[in-house]
């Protein structure tokens, strides 16, 4: 074999690599060294190996970290339990509307994020249609609002990200061969050991691919919390455009986005460890292990 | 045929170069080693003046002009020729000096000829050498029509790199059919209106109001005076008493129909859909500003950006501005158009506030030590 033969597996590679290098190692690198600057903006932010940025950012922002967390945990779980009763009737129930479903699904991303959130907010504001129903089931405190609360975020947030979660459930579950199910049936199982012995583990990939398009995204997002909340729903992604935008402490904004980047990584690696990183690569045969 | 396992030399010659590459960029980053700071002002370019052509940008606030065919835009482009590209993209000072700092610490201006920004961020902006200054001998029409009470403001008493674009007061917007009592910056604390008020991101907004009301000066203000008033904020804000902290969206909410009252701007009645909602000048007084027409370091249009400073100020022109946005016109001899056109308005306090009317307002001012103060109200905004 001759040395340009050995080659073309980097010239393959390369592409790939090429994107990584320019969009995110040369980013973060950026983003490092510029969270160990310190300084102001009149004096100017000079590199000083300022690792105190770290800490420093940490301060006074774990209340909104904690908040980050609860509000995409509630999201994930909410999106999951309303995508996958979802996604299974669209790919076994739905006949010959499937397709149409499916656009369904994605037919909102017609329209740009912010203006779908804006829409929340004439849905959910005070003296709107929905917020009088939910007050006349006595959901909502006679007094009470929905709009500016860390319900309204949370729904915000479901909202937005369901169709992520929605996809990769629908794509797994459209490969399940139904002839496993009808065989657990055939071995006597009722349905719902039939669903919960050889369906749902067989459609964990979708469900961890799902869980991590829709936490992560969820958990750095800050629209929602700033055009759904109020004074007291900060997410962390607030934080940093805050610190970023309107204090202009450009270092500890870079700090504080690098430790919810490390944050995220360690959380999602328990995740795939805990899930099993077969299942996270599709490998089906180890999800059903 | 099998691909043998990849010769190890190679691989190694990729990450060399993929290293480099990393490196050299690196290398170039630490060239322009700081990050604001800047030049200074006493170094300024003098904005060039010269024949009025090409291409012009402007940043402005949103709501900010008469539109359309007949507005003030399109009458310039038909006087000059120029192409203007007007741009609604300053919705408030911090965010927009945030996104464009570290083009202007570049002397690069985004391509805008003309900001228009408040008081105290021209001066911040100057004081960082990002503006150019302004010879007067440009700019006859600006100087001999300017209101003689912003001739000389503090934070640019020659005028030297800033020309008002309007002036407004802040105070109480007020949802007359719900909360018809509310008169005072303390009312917007009284338990009644629990979840149903809202003040402004604006810091030299919201803390001077809040400062009056406890009987303090802002101008003469220290900066624990300013962090009391802020913890004051804090704990309205914990307790649920504030709603949100908006910026120009506060008008939303009371059309919206959300909120019963909010610190806001006087000159709004035009974007507030509501018509119980009314401006209320508090008992203690206002807060007073204005919006000035800057020109940034980099700029590329200087000289049509004089000719727009100069046709903004031409009576009739500002006129017809006021009559659709309804500030307070910083031109003298717009009220006697408007008499004739629109005597109504013309007799709004508002528009054309007497200093009776204005006794007690301050004007709008930065805590001595902006950094702590900035950062107390950013974390209690930020919720």
């Amino acid at each position: 074999m001759n040395l340009r033969q050995r080659l073309v597996p980097y010239w393959l590679l390369g592409p790939g690599l090429l994107w990584l290098v320019v969009f995110f190692v040369v980013p973060m690198y950026f983003m490092g060294e510029l969270a160990l600057r310190s300084g102001s903006l009149t004096t100017g932010y000079t590199f000083s190996w300022e690792w105190a940025n770290f800490p420093d950012s940490l301060s006074g922002h774990t209340e909104q970290i904690l908040r980050s967390f609860f509000y995409a945990g509630a999201a994930t779980v909410l999106a999951l339990l309303i995508a996958y009763p979802l996604a299974y009737a669209i790919a076994f129930r739905a006949g010959r509307f499937r397709l149409l479903l499916l656009f369904a699904v994605i037919a909102p991303f017609f329209t740009t994020y912010l203006i779908r959130t804006l829409a929340w907010k004439t849905i959910l504001s005070d003296s709107s249609p929905l917020v009088g129903v939910l007050q006349t089931l006595q959901l909502v405190p006679e007094d009470g609002r929905v709009l500016a609360t860390s319900g309204a975020v949370i729904a915000g947030l479901t909202y937005n990200f369901l169709p992520f979660m929605i996809l990769p459930l629908y794509a797994n579950l459209e490969r399940l061969d139904l002839r496993l199910i009808e065989a657990a049936k055939d071995l006597y199982s009722s349905s719902r050991q039939a669903f919960l012995r050889v369906t749902l583990p067989l459609t964990m990939p979708g469900i961890i691919a799902g869980v991590l398009l829709t936490f992560i995204p969820a958990f750095g997002d800050y629209i929602n919390a700033q055009l759904l909340g109020g004074t007291q729903q900060a997410m962390v992604g607030n934080v940093i455009q805050s610190l970023y935008l309107n204090q202009r402490d450009y270092p500890e904004a870079a700090a504080l986005s690098f430790l919810m980047m490390a944050l995220i990584l360690v959380v999602v690696s328990l995740y795939i460890r805990f899930a099993g990183t077969g299942a996270f690569m599709g490998d089906e045969d180890e999800a059903r292990g | 045929m099998r691909p043998e396992a990849p010769n190890r030399k190679s691989g190694l010659g990729l990450a060399a170069a993929v290293i480099a590459l990393v490196l050299a960029l690196g290398l170039a980053a630490c060239g322009g080693d700081t990050v604001g700071g800047g030049g200074s002002s006493e170094d300024a370019t003098t904005a060039k003046g010269g024949p009025v052509e090409g291409k012009l940008a402007i940043s402005n606030w949103p709501g900010y002009i008469d539109p359309g065919k007949g507005g003030t835009v399109a009458e310039f482009e038909g006087e000059t020729g120029v192409d203007v590209d007007y741009i609604e993209d300053v919705n408030d000072n911090e965010t927009f000096f945030g996104k464009l700092q570290p083009q202007l610490e570049q002397g690069d201006s985004g391509g805008r000829s003309i900001f228009v920004v408040t008081d105290w961020m021209a001066k911040q902006m100057w004081d960082l050498g990002y503006l150019q200054e302004i010879d007067h001998n440009d700019l006859p029409t600006v100087f001999q029509n300017l209101v003689p009470t912003l001739e000389s403001p503090s934070f640019d008493p020659e005028r030297q790199f800033s020309v008002p674009w309007q002036s407004g007061m802040t105070g109480i917007w007020v949802d007359t059919a719900k909360a018809p009592d509310i008169r005072s910056v303390n009312d917007l604390f009284d338990p009644k209106y629990k979840g149903q008020v809202t003040m402004l991101t604006e810091m030299r907004d919201s803390v001077p109001l809040v400062m009056k009301s406890e009987g303090v000066d802002p101008e003469e203000a220290t900066n624990e005076d300013w962090l009391k008033a802020i913890d004051r904020v804090k704990a309205a804000a914990d307790s649920g008493q504030i709603r949100r902290f908006t910026g120009n969206d506060y008008t939303e909410d009371l059309t919206a129909g959300n909120i019963v009252a909010a610190i806001g701007w006087s000159g709004d009645a035009s974007i507030v859909e509501n018509e119980n909602a009314e401006w209320r000048m508090p008992t203690e007084g206002c807060v007073l500003w204005s919006d000035n027409m800057v020109i940034p370091v980099g700029a590329p249009n200087t000289p049509a950006a004089l000719g727009w400073m100069e046709f903004s100020y031409e009576p009739e022109v500002a006129a017809d501005l006021t009559e659709y946005i309804t500030y307070v016109s910083p031109v003298d001899g717009v009220q006697d158009l408007l008499r004739k056109s629109d005597p109504q308005l013309a007799k709004d306090p508002l528009v054309f506030p007497t200093e009776e009317f204005q006794r007690n307002c301050s004007t709008q001012d930065s805590p001595p030590d902006v950094e702590p103060v900035n950062e107390a109200w950013q974390e209690v905004v930020t919720g």
